[in-house]
């Protein structure tokens, strides 16, 4: 019982960084139809852009304030996500209003590219590291439950409670703030936002920016556990199983989608791995998603497509 | 009736709009003025949605002056149309079918509030009692337009002529100088078009709101409005009082064909 609730509670953090930047793609889609492509490489951006503010201010304030210096870099790195944004809608959404939805598709691939480069350019290729001063090391729990308790790492768990908060705040702005009507709104029908004076461009960039601090987040969480390094572009493809099941228009479909994913992910690889060999945890995801798409393709809580003949 | 009919609030001059070589619109004049009901009609296809976009700025004519209360006006952009006082309705309704009908009214008070962000997020003193403010004038739209019952109902779920009524609410939520509706009546049933009829006299006689309608069917349109332009191929061939237009030789031949 103690080995499976310490998998499933494994699962479960593990989803939780998988909602981050399945979160990403959801606003974007949600806001302007566009599947985004670029969103993992927006996240490589964001977690490189990140380590490296924080080595060069660490520098300059001469490397005892690790703290304020996180914050800093943190806040720098997001004007950068900001500027990325504005760029992105000035050169490339701008021209593509009203095109085929594979064109814009195309698009955010050409984006990916560009900021896997320039990131590259500008911050460095090397692996680099994030270090936000979490502790590391893991602590028992519930030990006068079960025999031996249950392993859980602590900063698993911090992570976990950072995307929920970001989450709850996401939740907030949509729902709550003028300006998160106005996203619904742009994303239910451009023609009739723009005829109550909602600026389609000022809400792409506002649009791209949420998306783009949800890539920080999850770009800073990552790479503090594994590194800064190329390779964190492909964390998005992780995280389209998890879009496919909770559903492109769905925040809460992105979260609970990316639990499911962690726990069965972690479950199946525990339990059924043995029988068949392993290896079960790459795929099992996919798998998952291929199913929903024969099944249910809108996903748990996407809107149903009901095309009027 | 016993309003009062002010200035000019829309003055269009010589609007030409063109598709490539397709002539929309040519060589168009007219005015529209304070407090005034005024139609747009004519057969299908004469230009009466293009004439209706070039107001929203949805289109630019490629020639011809647009003044709005007086001043000229360059290339304006839809919203920027709606935040001078414009606001509009559309033939197919493109109301945001995911939102309550409360939702998709209070879009229209979006330009309106002022508080900020975080403010708003955190529903806190100012922010909060702002949107309460805003929320008494939907509701009061909202009994206005007789659809309390609907009111936390999703719009996509309604039926088409509550669909017009609650794109009609949001519109009115702007609380706009002018009002521009393209074909309010489109679709509806005989009993449906009498509701929407009385709604639209009530706006112009409670609110005083400028109403720029575009119409099919002449014999509502003869019933309320107080002057009435005509087009017909992108041409204006008639403007005037319901009984003027009405007995006009060229109106009658473009309705009814040569020969009448």
């Amino acid at each position: 019982m103690a080995f499976f609730l310490e998998t499933l509670i494994g699962g479960l953090m593990a989803g939780m960084l998988y909602s981050l930047v399945a979160l990403g793609f959801v606003l974007i889609y949600k806001a302007s139809g566009v599947f985004n492509f670029a969103q993992g490489a927006m996240v490589l951006f964001a977690a490189l852009a990140m380590a490296r503010f924080s080595e060069w201010i660490g520098g300059a304030l001469g490397g005892d304030n690790l703290i304020l210096a996180n914050i800093l870099a943190f806040l720098v790195a997001g004007v950068v996500m900001f500027i990325v944004a504005w760029i992105i809608e000035r050169l490339v959404l701008r021209n593509l209003v009203n095109q085929e939805g594979a064109t814009l598709l195309m698009a955010t691939l050409g984006i990916a590219y560009v900021l896997e480069g320039v990131g590259q350019t500008l911050f460095g290729s090397e692996i680099y590291k994030i270090d936000v001063g979490m502790p590391k090391d893991p602590v028992m729990m519930l030990e006068s439950v079960f025999e031996g308790g249950i392993l859980i790492n602590k900063e698993d768990f911090i992570a976990a409670l950072i995307a929920a908060v970001l989450v709850a705040l996401l939740w907030l702005f949509f729902q709550k703030t003028s300006t998160g009507r106005a996203l619904r709104a742009v994303a239910d029908d451009h023609q009739a936002a723009l005829s109550i004076g909602i600026p389609l461009n000022r809400i792409w960039v506002i649009v791209w920016c949420v998306a783009g601090v949800a890539a920080l987040v999850a770009g800073v969480i990552w790479g503090s556990k594994l590194g800064v390094q190329f390779s964190l572009a492909t964390v998005a493809l992780r995280a389209l199983p998890v879009v496919i099941l909770g559903g492109l228009t769905s925040v809460p479909g992105a979260i609970i989608g990316g639990l499911i994913i962690g726990v069965g992910e972690k479950l199946s690889e525990v339990y059924i791995g043995p029988m068949v060999g392993g290896g079960i945890e790459i795929w099992f995801a996919y798998m998952l998603a291929l199913v929903f798409l024969l099944f249910r393709p809108q996903g748990l809580f996407g809107e149903k497509i009901i095309d009027r003949v | 009736m016993s309003k009062q009919i002010g200035d000019v609030i829309l003055d269009l001059q010589n609007i030409s709009l063109r598709f490539g070589g397709v002539k929309a619109l040519t060589d168009i004049s007219f005015d529209v003025r304070e407090h005034e009901v005024r139609a747009i009609i004519g057969p299908n296809g004469a230009g009466k949605s293009s004439m209706l976009n070039v107001i929203n700025g949805v289109y630019h004519p490629q020639e011809g002056k647009i003044l709005f209360r007086g001043e000229e006006r360059q290339k304006m952009e839809p919203h920027r149309a709606a935040a001078q006082g414009i606001s509009r309705t559309f033939q197919n309704i493109a109301l945001f079918k995911g939102m309550s009908v409360l939702d998709n009214i209070m879009t229209g008070r979006n330009l309106k509030i002022k508080s900020n962000l975080l403010m708003q997020a955190i529903w806190w003193g100012p922010a909060r009692n702002e949107e309460l403010a805003h929320r008494a004038k939907v509701e009061e739209i909202i009994d206005f337009l007789e659809i309390q019952h609907i009111r936390k109902t999703p719009v996509g779920r309604l039926p088409y002529g509550l669909q017009k009524r609650v794109d009609l609410g949001r519109a009115l939520a702007m609380e706009p100088k002018v009002l521009l509706l393209d074909e309010p009546m489109a679709g509806m049933n005989v009993e449906e078009k009498q509701d929407m009829c009385r709604f639209i006299l009530d706006v112009n006689d409670q609110f005083g709101t400028t109403i720029v309608l575009i119409e099919h069917d002449m014999g509502v349109v003869m019933d309320i409005s107080d002057r009435v332009v005509v087009l017909d191929y992108g041409k204006k061939i008639g403007d005037g009082i319901p009984d003027e237009v009405r007995s006009s030789p060229e109106v009658i031949k473009a309705y009814l064909g040569a020969g009448h």
